[in-house]
Parts: structure tokens; C-alpha cells; sequence
């Protein structure tokens, strides 16, 4: 392969290749995974259950005024989805200061295992990340990737048990055994944890952490610059103001 | 919030400013703030505040969804901070206090 047939290709495969802003190569290799990831199979919804919920996620924030709509979405799926699944994704989506417990109990009630809401709370925070990114660097909203055939994996950790939150955790170690050393290493805050009884969004929760705020092993560092032009403190502000707007005690 | 307060970090007016319009529903005020950000940040910081600011639009979604608690650690260390931003009024709150 020559140079310039690999630089078109490297142009290519760009995510945020018409920002006029730089984005980390990094950070877009981390976004460019986790679309991939949203049109596999996952451990509880197929590929095309996926796409599904990813487009109403959107769609929500669009109806809301908080993303722009795109001319090209990209993939679409014909995934009727249930009342208590699209009203999950509504309201994650548009209004999490509204999730208690008494919305977490009316989605068990309307027929979600406690896994599948897991699964489908990661996937709708995760567009949710995304596309507030895009909107940030000033592009629209990324086109959803093609559902991948295949089965979801049903993969339940045992090792997850009724903690504090509203679902199961795998308890930090050595509560939580080989699989909590394996996943978190040493002691992981809850917010690291909360999405560990579906282990595969766990890891892509953990990846777009490490991408987009700090690697974690940094986190206490307070002198570490990780973002090209912002200081520790002038993210934690950002983060700060993101968070209250949200009504986010945590 | 009070806009004319001083919160002590350079920039800071422009990032909340930035903060609050990336998860707005005013197109144009972002625009203006996107704008006012990288002329005194410069333009590689954008990515950077649009990375932070998706990442709590993530992390806000999960605490709230999966009602996770406060570890006990940091409930003890923010014990008058909390009560001076009001967090303690926050519906999320609850995910907490029920466990205490």
C-alpha cells in the first residue's frame, strides 16, 4: 500500500474528520469503538435492538432540543419496542432528574429484567455522550453504525448481588472475587461499578471514562493535565456545571 | 448560579458558559460560547470541554438511572459543601440518604 492510498484511508476512518477543531486520535478511536459496539449483539439486546434504542435515544433529545437533527442517521431498525422500553429511553434520555426508585420499579414491573434496563441506561447514556460531544465540536450527530447479526451473549455475572444501588453490583474486591479483581483491580467507586452486572457495557463505560475525563490511576493526581488546553481545574468546572444542570447528587 | 462571581479559575465564566449551552437547547448560544472558549483557550481546548462535558452527560445518566449512593468517603469529606450548593435538595439525593 502506498502513502497516499494510506493517508485516504486513514482520512476515512476519521469520526470527527470534518470538525474544524483537532480531537485527540485517542479519544477518536474510543468514539469511533464504541459506535461499532452499539450495532454488535450485547449481552441482552440484539444488534438490532441496539440500533433501536440508540435512535429513540436520540430522537427523545432531538424532540427535546438538545441535539440537532441530521440529514444522514445512517442505520435504522425496524425494532418495534415495547411502551416500558421506550419510555426508559425517553426519560434517560431527556430528564435522568427524574429516575427514583419508583421509575426503576415501574420498568421491572413493566416486564425489564434488572439487566436489560442496565444494558439499555449504558446505551442511552452512552449516545447521549456522543452526541453532546459532536454538538460541543460543532458536527452533527454521528450516523449509527449497521446491525451485526448474532445472538446476545445472556452472560449474568453471579457474582453480582444487591448492593446499594437500584441494581445488582459486583462488589469490589475481594467481596466480589476474581471477576471484581479482574474488572476494577483495586477499590472502584460506585459510579465505576454501577454497570458492572452487565459486564460488556461496564467496559465501554470504563473506556469512554478513561477517553474523554482522565485515565482513572490519575484521577487524584490534581496536577495532571490530560485535555490539550484545559487544566485539571478548568475541567472539574465543566464537569461540575454539566452535572448540577442534571440535578446529579453524585 | 451567580454570573458575576468570580470562581477563581482562569476561564472560568467562558467554561460555564460553554457547560451549560453544550447540553442546552439554544443552538446559537453555544455557538457564541464554542466561539468565546477557543479565542481565550484556543482551539484545542474545545474537544477537551466537549469530551468532559459528554462524559457527565454519561456518568449524571448512569448515577441517576442505577440510583447508585455516594461512597461513604466522599459523603464524609462534602458534608458543608453539599449543604452550601443545595446539593442535599437534589431528588438523586435520596439514592444516598435511604441507606443511612
Amino acid at each position: 500500500m502506498n502513502a497516499n492510498v494510506m493517508n485516504s484511508t486513514v482520512i476515512e476512518m476519521a469520526l470527527y474528520k470534518d470538525s474544524e477543531f483537532p480531537v485527540r486520535a485517542d479519544l477518536e478511536a474510543a468514539h469511533q469503538a464504541q459506535f461499532d459496539r452499539f450495532g454488535q449483539p450485547g449481552t441482552w439486546g440484539s444488534g438490532a435492538q441496539r440500533i433501536a434504542v440508540i435512535a429513540a435515544a436520540r430522537q427523545a433529545c432531538i424532540d427535546a432540543g438538545v441535539i440537532e437533527a441530521s440529514e444522514d442517521v445512517g442505520a435504522t431498525s425496524d425494532v418495534d419496542l415495547p411502551k416500558v422500553v421506550r419510555d426508559v429511553i425517553a426519560t434517560v434520555a431527556v430528564s435522568p432528574k427524574d429516575v427514583d426508585l419508583n421509575f426503576y420499579g415501574a420498568a421491572i414491573g413493566g416486564g425489564l429484567t434488572d439487566a436489560e434496563y442496565t444494558e439499555i441506561v449504558g446505551l442511552v447514556s452512552f449516545i447521549c455522550n456522543l452526541d453532546v460531544f459532536a454538538r460541543g465540536i460543532g458536527v452533527t450527530p454521528r450516523k449509527l453504525p449497521e446491525p451485526q447479526p448474532g445472538e446476545p451473549s445472556r452472560l449474568r455475572p453471579p457474582e453480582a448481588v444487591q448492593e446499594h444501588a437500584f441494581v445488582p453490583t459486583i462488589p469490589n474486591p475481594p467481596e466480589g472475587g476474581g471477576r471484581a479483581k479482574a474488572m476494577y483491580g483495586s477499590f472502584k467507586p460506585y459510579i465505576m461499578r454501577a454497570m458492572s452486572l452487565v459486564p460488556d457495557e461496564f467496559a465501554d463505560h470504563i473506556a469512554l471514562e478513561r477517553a474523554q475525563y482522565l485515565p482513572l490511576e490519575k484521577i487524584m493526581e490534581f496536577e495532571f493535565d490530560y485535555h490539550d488546553g484545559l487544566t485539571r481545574p478548568q475541567v472539574e468546572v465543566v464537569a461540575g456545571r454539566v452535572s448540577a444542570l442534571n440535578d446529579c447528587f453524585y | 448560579m451567580r454570573p458575576d462571581q468570580d470562581i477563581g479559575v482562569p476561564h472560568g465564566d467562558l467554561l460555564l458558559a460553554f457547560a451549560e449551552t453544550i447540553i442546552g437547547n439554544d443552538r446559537m448560544a453555544l455557538d457564541t460560547a464554542r466561539t468565546a472558549l477557543a479565542d481565550a483557550l484556543g482551539v484545542e481546548a474545545i474537544s477537551g470541554a466537549s469530551a468532559v462535558a459528554g462524559n457527565f452527560t454519561k456518568n449524571d445518566r448512569v448515577a441517576n438511572a442505577l440510583g447508585i449512593p455516594v461512597d461513604p468517603p466522599v459523603l464524609k469529606g462534602t458534608e458543608e459543601l453539599r449543604e452550601q450548593l443545595g446539593l442535599n435538595g437534589y431528588a438523586s439525593a435520596q439514592n444516598t440518604f435511604r441507606h443511612m
